[in-house]
């Protein structure tokens, strides 16, 4: 019994492992719009995005050197990070989350496109 | 006939007008002994209001991103028209065509938006196949009436509006393509923010020239023609503004007051004046190209964001997107 309830566990992982790698693949196609602004490159400058990479649990407007709006600048003086929750809910309507930042709402996504963006982006 | 192109060449749906009319609050800014008066007017069913342009018959246009609508503005009367532009709408850019429509870059629904201004009916131009999420940007009208859009995903494009044919071409060097200005002379120019150049376009075959600021990485985010067909264009990482002049090929350029200065959009009125933001002054600034002087017009608000601004004779306006309000800038003449 024990090994059967194992082995449903270790499918369901390897199941749900294999879902969210096809999100994050998902996500990856998604974020190539982005790359107009954002590099996930953090030795890219010039950039009007700052670079995306390592954004779980980051700090807002916390990437070195980059010079940010005064709303992110409040943001990381409030101690905000990045997470799923907030970063859907920034991608939806940036300014609902930062007021008075520099960026526009990227258009033409779903719930669940930006749902895939997340995980990719968290995951990097 | 003309319904008949439309289908056949990729129009996406119609959508029906949905018409709110309310007026809006309007605070003049005093500004004792200048020639300027600056006026904002609180729009707020225009969420995120941005682009903006004339409409012809004293009222303006203006692109809510924020909440998918665009609305029509009357300063007379203060009262503004909001206009659907269908479910997920993110509208970025307005022109007015020679139809008398304002034509939008719609790029929430990846469409070019035509809105009839007598009606205010909704038709929508599909981007074709393959050139999903393109980022769509700025629209601009050349003379033979062909309305040409940027995207910031990477491509231009253009749509005659007689037939609804729509072509989509990759920029040269990828990613960036923004604003878009066409010049006395007839010539269609672009700016490429992320690409770190201006083009021409030739509006004949489409291929693209490039050509080269002289600040390297300076982020040309915007372009306006002037009337001696110079090329002005908002830097956003070197915080300049600079001319190009299409006819010698020289370039000018001065930077913008301030410390870090983020120079966002620029606008040239009918005298020649040029008008730009300033993110990090949260500030317009009225740039005088015969005296070099700039004058500035800091926001009553925090996080203004003026994205882009247009106008008519004796009146520069834009739309504070970060406090969904429009602010119109009257140059007073001297008596």
């Amino acid at each position: 019994m024990r090994a059967r309830l194992v082995a449903l566990a270790m499918f369901v992982l390897a199941g749900g492992s294999g879902a969210m790698a096809d999100e994050a693949k998902r996500g990856e196609a998604l974020f190539q719009s982005c790359r107009s602004c954002h590099s996930l490159d953090p030795g890219r400058p010039g950039m009007a995005g700052p670079p995306l990479d390592g954004l779980a649990g980051r700090l807002l407007g916390s990437a070195w050197g980059f010079d940010y709006s005064p709303g992110f600048r409040q943001a990381r003086a409030q101690g905000l990070r990045w997470d799923a929750e907030r970063l859907e809910a920034y991608l939806a309507d940036p300014d609902s989350i930062v007021p008075g930042g520099w960026m526009s709402p990227p258009g033409g996504l779903s719930d669940a496109d930006r749902a895939a963006m997340a995980v990719f982006l968290l995951e990097r | 006939m003309l319904r008949r192109s439309f289908l056949k060449f990729g129009l996406a749906g119609i959508a029906a007008p949905s018409l709110i009319l309310r007026g809006a609050q309007a605070t003049e800014q005093p500004r004792p002994g200048s020639p300027f008066i600056v006026t904002y007017f609180d729009v707020p069913e225009i969420k995120g209001s941005r682009d903006v342009t004339d409409a012809g018959d004293g009222t303006l246009w203006v692109c809510g991103q924020r909440n998918g609508t665009l609305g029509r503005f009357d300063p007379r009367t203060r009262q503004v028209k909001v206009i659907s532009l269908g479910e997920g709408a993110a509208p970025h850019g307005v022109v007015r065509g020679p139809d008398g429509a304002a034509w939008v870059t719609e790029g929430g629904q990846n469409a070019i938006a035509r809105v009839d201004d007598k009606s205010h009916k909704v038709d929508l131009f599909a981007l074709p196949p393959g050139r999903e999420r393109a980022n769509l940007n700025t629209p601009v009208f050349d003379k033979k009436g062909i309305l040409w859009f940027t995207g910031q995903s990477g491509i231009i494009g253009r749509l005659d509006p007689k037939t609804g044919k729509m072509e989509v071409f990759d920029a040269p060097r990828g990613p960036g393509a923004y604003g878009i200005t066409l010049t006395p002379s007839g010539e269609v120019w672009y700016a490429s923010l992320a690409g770190n150049h201006i083009a021409r376009i030739d509006t004949e075959t489409a291929s693209v020239t490039v050509v080269e600021p002289p600040t390297a990485g300076q982020g040309a985010r915007r372009v306006w023609s002037d009337s001696k067909n110079r090329i002005w264009v908002s830097e956003w990482n070197s915080g300049q503004v600079s001319a190009y002049d299409t006819e010698s090929g020289s370039w000018k350029g001065w930077k913008l007051p301030g410390d870090k200065p983020r120079t966002y959009s620029v606008y040239v009125d009918d005298a020649d004046k040029v008008w730009l933001t300033d993110f990090a002054a949260n500030a317009i600034l009225r740039f005088d190209p015969l005296t070099e002087d700039f004058n500035s017009f800091p926001s009553d608000r925090a996080g203004a964001n003026v994205r882009q601004m247009d106008g008519r004779s004796g009146e520069a306006w834009g739309g504070e997107s970060g406090t969904n309000r429009l602010v119109r800038i009257q140059t007073v003449k001297p008596a």
